[in-house]
């Protein structure tokens, strides 16, 4: 009956479908409790002068205005470098930054004392471009660099060389729920804080560090979130520890809940970077060289910037196999919001690099894409080590390619786009297939590790608390799964509970894909500890049933809610009354799990020249797609006509939400890659700072045809054989981007069409103009 | 007068009063009445987080429609039953629009969730059966970040339709039905802390209101001005709530002229249009959303004078005339007429929009409209266009363009039309009208667009239109 490997619904779905799920916002306020909100920084650089919150003070209503004054620790903080400060000091360094807390009885108060707040500035020149942070050297962390073979010289004896510049802009969670937390105080400064947050230890020790507590004061608990995709992970602690400055403050219950626009308008988003690249080839479309220079632009401080970085330059390679590579990541510091953890964490915007190049390789030669991505693919046997020096086992991009191709019917599209571009005057088609491969583990080696508490009550049934938060990814399911499927017992018995650091200690964030790997494992071998107790006594009680057997634990089997030995497989104990006895005899029927991957490693200096070297990665996730496009010649507006999706997923936990995760993955993606385009003013204010001018994807918007499908194999190094999905389908959007960019090449003339990153509709008809007037023209002679 | 408002969420009867009358029904819900399975994200009608079903009286029963709790103010729901998410189980279990999203993984985090709940459930309410595709269409007002969709139309196509029970079963009507007619004939003031509403039972009470009250606001559907007082701090006294109003209602055609009541909405006339203007019927399916075409009216993105408005190229090559009425009595005003300058209409303080008299095409004449946003659907215009032609001999006799978006106004394109008429609509001559068109129209760069790819845009168009009625141009050649 294994629990494994079913598909069942998503454990809060009856609650999410009946409007009984509990969300921060929706949890009944206590007596007294106080609005949070803040004021924030106008302008994107400047010195302020004066700050005047007189006026603001004697207002109806406001309880207290905080200033970084007020902070008891230290305004200094980051998940990596301590170089942002939660409350403005003198300097302003991006618009939004908040420079006052304030608590308020009721919103009309804080909305009037926003307005009283006078602030005198000297403004200053932001830098709000790569180039410009180039130019005046403004940086963050060190340049790092990966270096495979000699590059430098593989380009000189190159057949062919192309460098350009790849730009891709950044994107905005987008998360329903947007940003928020609500505060209790408690005894002895202790606080307990529900926080809509990826990463409650950070929460808890973001707050105790801000405000002078220690970490044993301080609970940070996560029940859910209505939607993370990163932006929770580092940037939930500002506003959890506003609400905790002022729960601690005035010892009153203290929410901020951010609405929409200044969510958006003070958060990081997904980091742009811009590209420039050197790539040499032979006649085949073989790489033989790659020099990339990735830039990013890290917002005004590093946030998760540096790991994102890595990130990128560890999938600059993706699919792909490069025998000569050299691989550099700087880092600009700008003004705007610090940038920051999203979906891919740097994969996509690695990646997109290395498939844009290829699309370009296929214009050059006058060759399909897709021949150039299969002769560069990583073989399984030869041609299978990283830029970095991992080797790459289990290796499936090949048999996915193979898979794809046919169930695709990549040849008769390809064939019929041909035709369509040849013949329509109103419309163009592109076609491509694009890959993922993509990292499993954090690649900073010490947060790849995982803790589980496993309690089992008297009745038999079960609750599990881990560090992993859910956020609709599905991972409390699949960790009950897991946990149901250890003791062979009905998923129904086994409940996962809210995410609490006062349960699970030193977490590392949901993220990386790889909360139901880490935590699931540390369940897992939470239950097996368990289970090992409850074999010993079954093994006994089932001795004293059975008279002429002796105690065998090995012989001991959980099978379907019971318990028997498998010499006497019609002596059923049930779970329940076994875990009963167990109690009785005073057996422990609580353990705590604990999970470290292991065989990895990774260092940003221990490979030739001082360069990056290591194994950062457990395993790969792998996939392709192929998607079909078909671009308005004349509103350069796009529809994506179909998308075939094969992944290896390995052997998902619960396919229903292996499933859900690659869709929704894919569908953000293809947002990222065409209609979702953040504006700025020249000041550098977003513009698009809600619904109504960010266009995240609708439900026409998805393709036509649509098939996510996974090829059939074991993952032989994670729990139960599956793999990380969560992540790595966003990537497989590049496919409707690069479809994008093929169709251009039908124009072109030979010639390579650039394309920035997204694809909105402006972006299409601006190229296509570039090429259609002089093609336009021709066809007007010819047809008169 | 009544100085209170009536209605009821969930089969259970409210009356407010005072300040309370003045706030969004997604606040009520969720703050007043601890209903927080209605969740709030945008606040401005474009993520139908917020769906609820309000049901009004229509042909002697209430008819439910998915509607943004959070650009609904109360004021507007007088007289409506109002069914949220949690009055869709009023039993505990599941329905099956419910049940088929826990099976089809319809939800990840949840947080969008019982909008598309309530949305589906409208469907559902309205029809036994349906289609992918119209599953799709009821659902374009709601967003999810987490799902890609897909697993949500396969719950719309899993839904044990049979088992469906309508609202009617749910709530027998017979109880609200009675307290609303009883409710119904008078007109409605609420004063609170310096602001008054007013809800006019009839058009007479709401000129003369509006004759007493020049500084009186008009909301009808609330679609534009809900989103004002929610994000530009825009924040009126006095305010003339259109939910109650009688005699406005009424859509007809007339001597081949189509006469568009104003308070008919925007879903209302897309139904009625259906075969009789196909491509306007295509505009409206593009238009916001089912929650705002439900909410919005003609009449509104009229008045609401903006220059990226969908309906007004069409209103203006149609010549449609708006009837006004005020205290001196009614007139009627050509749209090209109508506005005066950015957001200046000839519209006196004491008149209100009573129709929209739009004459119909005759059976040959070329019409062709053009929404240009980001994003297919739910998106403002970037551009807008409306080209109306008749050609006899393969000569264009009669052609009318008109643009949005790239000006202060929509307007027509006198040029442009002046070069064309008499002309063959040949590519050349639309290439160079094309040109002719750039000269006329003075797009600025924003938030939806540059000035360039308007620009471009206002070429292409022709373009397009060129390709778009090859066939038609050859259909008149042979008349
Ligand atoms: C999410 C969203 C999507 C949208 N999408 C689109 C879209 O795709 N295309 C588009 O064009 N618009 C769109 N809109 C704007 C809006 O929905 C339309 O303009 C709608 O037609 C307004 O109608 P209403 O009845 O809601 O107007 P209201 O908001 O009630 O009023 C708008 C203006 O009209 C005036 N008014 C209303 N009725 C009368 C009358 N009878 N006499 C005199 N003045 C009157 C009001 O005083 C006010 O100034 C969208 C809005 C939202 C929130
Ligand atoms: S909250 Fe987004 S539509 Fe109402
Ligand atoms: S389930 Fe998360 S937004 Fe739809």
């Amino acid at each position: 009956m294994s629990q494994v490997g079913k598909d069942i619904p998503h454990d809060s779905a009856v609650g999410h479908v009946n409007g009984q799920s509990v969300y921060i916002d929706d949890m009944p306020p206590i007596k007294n409790e106080l609005l949070v909100d803040f004021y924030y920084a106008p302008v994107s650089h400047a010195k302020i002068r004066k700050l005047d919150l007189s006026d603001a003070e004697k207002i109806p209503g406001v309880v207290g205005l905080y200033t970084y004054r007020d902070l008891d620790g230290e305004n200094k903080f980051g998940p990596i470098l301590k170089d942002e400060v939660l409350l403005v000091e003198e300097e302003i360094e991006f618009m939004g930054h908040p420079i006052v807390v304030i608590a308020a009885e009721n919103r009309k108060a804080i909305e009037s004392a926003k307005k009283a707040i006078k602030i005198d500035l000297e403004k200053l020149e932001p830098i709000l471009t790569i180039d410009q942070a180039k130019e005046r050297k403004m940086f963050i962390g060190p340049v790092r660099r990966i270096k495979k073979g000699d590059a430098e010289a593989a380009l000189k004896k190159a057949e062919h060389v192309i460098e350009g510049r790849f730009c891709n802009a950044g994107q905005d969670h987008f998360y329903l729920e947007s940003q928020a937390a609500l505060v209790y105080p408690g005894e002895h400064k202790q606080l307990v804080i529900h926080s809509s947050t990826q990463n409650p230890t950070e929460v808890q020790e973001v707050v105790a560090h801000l405000l002078g507590l220690s970490m044993n004061q301080v609970v940070c608990i996560t029940k859910r979130m209505g939607g993370g995709f990163g932006g929770k992970e580092c940037q939930a602690g500002h506003p959890a520890a506003m609400a905790a400055l002022v729960a601690l403050k005035t010892g009153r219950a203290a929410r901020i809940i951010f609405n929409k626009d200044q969510d958006m308008q003070v958060t990081g988003k997904r980091h742009p970077f811009q590209n420039d690249y050197k790539v040499g080839f032979d006649k085949d479309g073989r790489i033989t060289a790659l020099k990339a220079d990735l830039f990013s632009d890290g917002g005004a401080a590093n946030d998760l910037s540096t790991a994102v970085m890595a990130r990128a330059m560890t999938h600059t390679d993706n699919a792909y196999y490069l025998e000569n590579a050299e691989i550099t990541g700087t880092i600009c510091k700008t003004h705007f919001p610090p940038n920051t953890a999203f979906r891919g964490f740097g994969g996509p915007q690695g990646i997109a690099i290395i498939e844009n190049i290829i699309e370009e390789i296929a214009t050059y030669l006058g060759k399909d894409a897709i021949e150039i991505r299969k002769i560069n693919l990583y073989g399984i046997n030869e041609r299978n080590v990283t830029p970095y020096g991992q080797r790459i086992l289990e290796n499936s991009l090949p048999e996915i390619f193979e898979k794809l191709e046919v169930s695709s019917d990549y040849k008769a599209k390809r064939k019929a786009v041909e035709k369509f571009n040849s013949q329509s005057k109103t419309h163009l088609k592109g076609l491509a297939c694009t890959a993922v491969k993509f990292g499993i583990s954090f690649n900073t080696k010490f947060l790849n590790q995982a803790n589980a508490l496993v309690n089992i009550y008297t009745d038999g049934t079960i609750q599990v608390s881990t560090g992993a938060t859910e956020m609709g990814q599905g991972v409390n399911t699949n960790i009950k799964q897991l946990v149901a499927g250890e003791f062979d017992i009905d998923v129904d018995h086994v409940i996962v509970m809210a995410t609490s650091t006062e349960k699970n200690n030193n977490t590392s964030a949901t993220a990386a894909s790889s909360a139901t790997d880490l935590n699931g494992s540390a369940a897992v071998n939470a239950c097996q500890k368990l289970k090992a107790r409850l074999t010993d006594v079954a093994a006994r009680h089932i001795e004293t049933l059975e008279k002429d057997i002796l105690a065998s634990p090995t012989n001991i089997i959980f099978e379907n809610n019971f318990v028997y030995d498998n010499r006497r497989p019609d002596t059923k104990v049930a779970f329940k009354t076994l875990v009963k006895k167990a109690y009785h005899e005073r057996v422990s029927l609580g353990e705590r799990g604990f999970y470290a991957t292991q065989g990895i490693d990774f260092s940003w200096d221990t490979g030739p020249e001082g360069t990056a070297a290591g194994q950062p990665f457990l395993y790969f996730t792998t996939g392709a797609a192929v998607c079909e496009v078909t671009i308005d010649r004349f509103t350069g507006e796009l529809k994506v006509d179909s998308a075939d999706i094969l992944m290896d997923v390995g052997a998902p936990i619960n396919p229903g939400i292996a499933k859900g995760q690659i869709t929704g993955a894919f569908i953000q993606g293809m947002g990222w890659v065409t209609t979702e385009e953040l504006r700025y003013a020249d000041d550098g204010l977003l513009v698009s700072h809600s619904p109504t001018t960010y266009k995240i994807p609708n439900i026409q918007d998805i393709p036509k045809v649509l098939n996510v499908n996974w090829i059939d194999k074991v993952n032989p190094v994670n729990v139960k054989g599956s793999k990380a999905v969560g992540e790595p389908p966003l990537v497989l959007g590049l496919a409707v981007w690069a479809a994008v960019k093929n169709a251009l090449a039908y124009v072109s003339g030979g010639e390579i069409a650039k394309l920035h990153l997204p694809a909105s509709n402006e972006e299409i008809l601006t190229r296509l103009h570039q090429f259609l007037t002089a093609g336009s023209k021709k066809e007007l002679a010819h047809k008169h | 007068m009544r100085d209170y408002l009536l209605f009821y969420v969930n089969g259970k009867e409210y009356r407010v009063s005072g300040q309370d009358a003045f706030q969004p029904l997604s606040s009520f819900l969720r703050y007043k009445l601890d209903a927080t399975g209605t969740k709030v994200v945008c606040e401005e009608g474009d993520c139908g987080a917020c769906t609820i079903l309000s049901g009004r009286i229509k042909d002697g029963e209430l008819q439910y429609k998915p509607v943004n709790s959070c650009i609904q103010y109360l004021y507007q729901l007088d007289l409506a039953h109002i069914v949220t998410v949690e009055g869709l189980t009023p039993k505990g279990e599941l329905n099956p629009v419910q049940q088929a999203m826990v099976n089809c993984h319809g939800a990840q985090c949840g947080y969008c969730t019982p909008g598309f709940i309530v949305a589906m459930c409208g469907l559902f309410d309205k029809q036994k059966k349906a289609s992918e595709c119209q599953i799709k269409d009821a659902l374009i007002g709601n967003l999810c970040r987490c799902t890609g969709y897909d697993s949500i139309i396969k719950a719309g196509l899993a839904v044990e339709v049979d088992k469906v029970l309508s609202l009617k079963q749910l709530y027998p009507s017979q109880a609200i039905l009675s307290q609303f007619a009883a409710h119904k004939k008078e007109s409605v003031c609420i004063k609170a802390e310096g602001k008054t509403v007013f809800l006019p039972s009839s058009i007479k009470d709401a000129i003369s209101f509006k004759a007493e009250n020049k500084e009186a606001v008009i909301v009808s559907g609330g679609t534009d001005m809900c989103v004002n007082m929610n994000k530009r701090a825009y924040d009126p006294q006095t305010i003339i709530s259109f939910c109650n109003i009688e005699g406005l209602s009424e859509i007809k055609i007339e001597k081949n002229i189509l006469a568009v009541g104003s308070r008919i909405t925007l879903s209302e006339l897309e139904e009625f249009i259906k075969d009789r203007l196909p491509e306007f019927h295509h505009l409206l399916w593009l238009f916001g959303s089912p929650q705002i075409r439900h909410a919005g009216t003609l009449a509104g993105n009229i008045a609401n004078a903006s220059p990226i408005a969908d309906t007004p190229p069409f209103l203006f090559v149609m010549e449609a005339q708006l009837e006004l009425s005020g205290s001196s009595g009614t007139r009627t005003v050509p749209i090209n007429q109508f506005y005066l300058g950015y957001k200046k209409l000839d519209l006196k303080a004491d008149e209100i929009i009573t129709r929209i008299l739009i004459p119909l095409p005759e059976k040959q004449e070329i019409i062709r409209l053009y929404k240009v946003s980001k994003r297919k659907n739910l998106d403002i215009s970037t551009n807008t266009a409306a080209i109306r032609a008749t050609i006899k001999n393969g000569k264009t006799e009669k052609i009318a363009i008109a643009y949005g978006g790239v000006g202060p106004v929509v307007f027509r394109l006198p040029k442009t039309e002046a070069y064309l008429t008499g002309k063959e609509l040949s590519l050349p001559n639309l290439v160079e009208a094309g040109e002719i068109a750039v000269s006329e129209i003075t797009p600025i760069s924003d938030v939806r667009g540059s000035k360039e790819f308007r620009n471009l845009l206002a070429k292409n168009i022709l373009l397009k239109f060129f390709y778009d009625t090859d066939e038609a141009r050859e259909a008149a050649c042979h008349k």
